[in-house]
């Protein structure tokens, strides 16, 4: 495997299919909308071909953009921590257990997936509103006298997000685990270590590489929502996307929507690179251990 | 932590055994449930009758649910049967989705007739070029509509028109009455939404800038249709923030909310309020003075096939037709009550009006409207994020 | 043991709200007031006669279920490709290739599709069905890509060296190591793949051809009057088929493999 250090084009030939497909998809289309970002707004859906920064400076001069994307890494991070938090641990047991039909405590993590997107976050009112399940149990035990107010608010958005976004946590973190090697922790505890040591020492790095993706996945699909936080939060709830949903569908102004667009594509995928960089060493040192 | 070479190889000897078993099974259960899909769309498919395309196609865009299913029963279906041409209806989310596709596309091709909401939308529609010219003596149920609806629309294009006016509703306030009683709310009408006792229950549409700031004009006693100090609109747009709970932006959310208590007061769809009374749910609702008023059209796109699209429209216009249709989106058929027999459900649908004059309902101008919007609708959006 | 104990009520717990949202719609289905709400009023499968007669719906179900296994197909097959490529490969770049490659899910969906439309216009080419599998294969692309390659890594290459080194070529190794042991990857991404599809909605708006509509879009549609109960009892039905058709699938299959014994 020495020589593959010499130009090989094996992974080009790999890689191809898949590029192809996103240059053509995504690249070209973007490299459109990066040109719409110079464009001008003259009026609602009317725009001008010119080349101009007005809608650059406006982004980077008003502190109404800024502060949006601080609340939206701020948002995102808050959901990805907690992800990682709420999805390590099932995606241990499902790796982990006994029970012979795996797919099947999988696929009944998909399945929440099969109702519409819409009607299920909608469906948190059920849950979580003055009359839904909670307030109604608990009013019911006498633990409150009054419906404790949990909807429309960060509190529920980031509920939503997490229950849209866990599957996606608990699968990578999964197909990590699963691909450890079973006498490895075994072997450390008869090496004198507890369960606790040998989980700490050993199955826990292996799974970094699933952990990682899944973390850089639900932050970076948090980062670009803007439905959640529409029909979950309050008048304060809103990410970044929402911004730009606001340009493009609603004021109808292209040119902005496009800068804000490209913006959000930079810094998330400036976040993709660094994180990837960051990874790269986790998994050598995991390689050498 | 090695393990020594012998002891690798076992475990890849199990790992391959392993894996080829898990392979084949997994393999066979693909096959039983390609099996499954295929029997069962198969079934579907024998079921589902498949429209046979002949003749002109026609692409209609409406807001889908009901209203579309009462045009398939009682416009589309009966169309196609007699011209042999075919009605392709879909659903969109808004206007704004289908200028966007247009543009992006560059052409209308696919795009024929729209359910086109207030006469903002008619005006924008007109002005970026995608009108027609409708010959009105092929559409003889035109006849049938009010005089008083037709009007803001000649009013744009005086020579023709590229729409038909189609319904009409207003978007007053609704309140929950196990809250509200119906003398405070008549009371206070558009104050009703800055009531400070009702803090957090109070609900908004967030969807649409000129709805709100024609209740902060109400609000700042200023007439909609002439607002002069936009300063004063907007102070009373923040302070029913202050108040909000929530801002809706849809038809179902406004329901929902409604319905389970979250909200007690906010503006609200006269249709979608009627709908939610006949489900027997406590929700009054109040048009105050100078209340909004809107009308929705069939909107005819540039390069549609002019003679089908009127003779489609003749259909749609059908008192039947109209009638149906209404009833099932609660809201009231553009038709002259003074020329047409309207059933009881309609005339107990909020907005109605007998008379067929719409003279106690306001619209929207948009000669007034349409200067202001670039720059109001920003203002808006900026202030329901709290900035 | 103690902590096993532990981890499996943490697991019950989190599948319970994930199901919580799930469950309410599901009881719903069965209401037979009109407006979903609790206290139930009453028992009714009224919606799913509705269901059932709704022709548009089930269409729309039949296009939306044919473009989400054409979908996990494509995206699977692409992405297991690439991932192979940057977990067993090294060249310069990587780090860009996988941004590039996750890039789909950087850009907001609205954004994505208006881009692809205006691309459209300028090679003139109308809208289709392939072009909403192509899109939807873009948009699925990096998850699959994601789960294959945190599974690749786990990999150990001394099980596809040995293989080398006992005589198979790397087409064979592939197909007789690699693949076998990914296996769960290629099922966790597929799924995800058809699931994106099936639950894709803001792009699918904008790229889907005239008169074609998937279930979202569909009950999109039927969302402008209320949260109609027909919807919870399509949920309801996708449930049943989605997790009753691999479960009798697996019976019937293991009801031959011990026939066959």
């Amino acid at each position: 495997m020495a020589q593959a250090r010499e130009i090989d084009p094996r992974p080009w030939y790999l890689l191809s299919p898949a590029l192809l497909a996103i240059a053509l998809l995504v690249v070209v289309p973007m490299s459109f909308i990066l040109v719409y970002s110079f464009y001008e707004n003259i009026d609602l859906g009317l725009d001008a071909p010119a080349f101009q920064f007005g809608n650059w400076r406006e982004l980077l001069t008003d502190g109404y953009y800024h502060d949006a994307i601080w609340k939206t890494f701020r948002l995102s991070a808050i959901v990805t921590v907690l992800a990682a938090v709420l999805g390590y641990v099932p995606a241990y047991f499902i790796a982990n257990t006994r029970f012979r039909h795996k797919w099947l405590l999988l696929l009944l993590l998909i399945l929440p997936f099969w109702v519409s997107f819409i009607i299920r976050t909608l469906s948190w009112i059920h849950i979580m509103g003055n009359q839904g399940a909670i307030n109604g149990l608990l009013l019911w035990l006498g633990v409150i006298d009054e419906p404790l107010p949990m909807m429309f608010n960060e509190f529920a958005v980031i509920v939503g997000f997490i229950h849209v976004f866990l599957p996606y946590m608990i699968l990578n973190v999964y197909v990590s685990l699963e691909g450890i090697d079973r006498n490895l922790e075994p072997a450390a505890r008869t090496l004198g270590c507890t369960p606790w040591q040998a989980f700490l020492e050993v199955t826990l790095p292996l799974s970094l590489p699933g952990l990682a993706a899944g973390c850089l996945l639900v932050f970076v699909l948090t980062a670009g929502s803007y439905v959640t936080p529409l029909i979950l939060g309050g008048p304060d709830d809103f990410l970044f996307g929402n911004l730009i949903y606001d340009a493009v569908l609603s004021e109808l102004n292209w040119p902005m929507g496009a800068t804000l667009s490209f913006a959000l594509l930079v810094l998330l995928g400036v976040v993709v690179v660094v994180y990837s960089r960051f990874m790269r060493l986790n998994q050598l040192s995991k390689a050498f251990g | 932590m090695k393990i020594d070479s012998t002891k690798r190889y076992e475990v890849l000897r199990e790992r391959l055994g392993n894996g080829d078993v898990d392979r084949r099974t997994f393999f066979r259960l693909l096959g039983f449930a390609g099996m499954a899909a295929g029997v069962s769309g198969g079934v579907m498919t024998g079921l589902s009758r498949r429209a046979l395309a002949a003749g002109t196609e026609l692409h209609f865009e409406g807001w889908g649910g009901v209203v579309s299913e009462a045009l398939r029963k009682h416009a589309f279906d009966p169309y196609e049967k007699k011209t042999g041409n075919t009605v392709i209806d879909a659903t969109f989310g808004g206007e704004a989705e289908v200028l966007t596709k247009v543009r992006a596309a560059g052409s209308t091709d696919g795009h024929n007739i729209l359910h086109s909401s207030g006469v903002s939308w008619y005006k924008r529609w007109v002005d970026a070029g995608y009108g027609t010219e409708l010959n009105l003596a092929n559409i003889p149920n035109v006849d049938n509509v009010m005089d008083s609806i037709m009007a803001p629309f000649r009013a744009i294009t005086p020579d023709s028109l590229s729409a038909v006016p189609y319904d009409y509703g207003t978007t007053g306030i609704a309140y929950n009455t196990e809250h509200v009683s119906r003398e405070q709310a008549e009371k206070l009408g558009a104050d009703l939404l800055l009531a400070k006792e009702l803090k957090g229950k109070i609900g908004g549409w967030g969807g649409d800038w000129a709805n709100r700031a024609w209740y902060g004009a109400l609000q700042s006693g200023q007439d909609p249709n002439d607002i002069e100090d936009w300063d004063a609109v907007w102070d009373k747009v923040r302070e029913h923030r202050s108040l909000v709970l929530k801002y809706w932006s849809s038809g179902a959310e406004l329901m929902d909310l409604l319905a389970k208590g979250e909200i007690w007061v906010t503006e609200a769809w006269s249709g979608r309020v009627a709908a939610l009374q006949a489900q027997g749910h406590p929700i009054g609702y109040l048009d105050p003075k100078n209340g909004l008023a809107w009308m929705e059209s069939m909107f005819v796109l540039k390069g549609s096939p002019m003679a089908e699209a009127e003779e489609l429209l003749n259909f749609m216009l059908d008192p039947q037709t109209a009638i149906a249709v209404a009833e099932g989106q609660k809201y009231p058929p553009s038709l002259d009550p003074q020329k047409v027999a309207m059933t009881p459900v309609i005339e107990k649908l909020p907005a109605y009006d007998p008379t067929g004059k719409l003279a106690g309902l306001v619209f929207r101008d948009p000669d007034k409207w349409n200067p202001v919007e670039k720059q109001q609708r920003k203002a808006w959006n900026r202030i329901k994020k709290g900035a | 043991m103690r902590a096993w104990g532990w981890i499996r009520a943490y697991a019950v717990a989190v599948y319970v709200f994930m199901f919580a949202p799930v469950a309410v719609v599901l009881l719903l289905a069965f209401n037979s007031s009109q407006f979903s709400g609790f206290p139930i009023e009453g028992f009714s499968l009224r919606w799913f006669r509705r269901l059932f007669e709704n022709e548009a719906i089930m269409r729309a179900f039949e296009t939306s279920f044919s473009l989400g296994l054409l979908t996990a197909a494509c995206a699977t097959t692409l992405g297991i490709l690439a991932s192979l490529a940057l977990v067993r490969y090294r060249f310069r770049g990587k780090d860009w290739i996988t941004a590039l490659l996750i890039s789909p899910v950087l850009v907001p969906e609205t954004v994505l599709a208006v881009g692809l439309l205006i691309f459209l216009r300028w090679l003139s080419m109308p809208r289709s069905f392939l072009l909403l599998l192509l899109g939807h294969t873009m948009i699925a692309l990096p998850f699959v890509v994601l789960v294959v390659q945190a599974r690749l890594v786990g990999i150990r290459r001394d099980y596809e060296e040995a293989a080398r080194s006992l005589g198979a070529s790397p087409l064979e190794t592939f197909w007789q190591i690699t693949l076998p042991l990914l296996m769960p990857a290629v099922f966790a991404g597929a799924l995800f793949a058809f699931t994106i599809s099936f639950d894709n909605i803001t792009a699918t708006i904008f790229w889907r051809p005239a008169g074609t509509e998937t279930v979202p879009t569909q009950i999109f549609g039927m969302l402008r009057n209320s949260v109609s109960p027909e919807i919870n009892a399509l949920g309801f039905v996708m449930i049943v088929v989605t997790v009753g058709v691999p479960l009798a699938a697996g019976a019937l299959a293991r009801y031959f493999a011990r026939r066959r014994q």
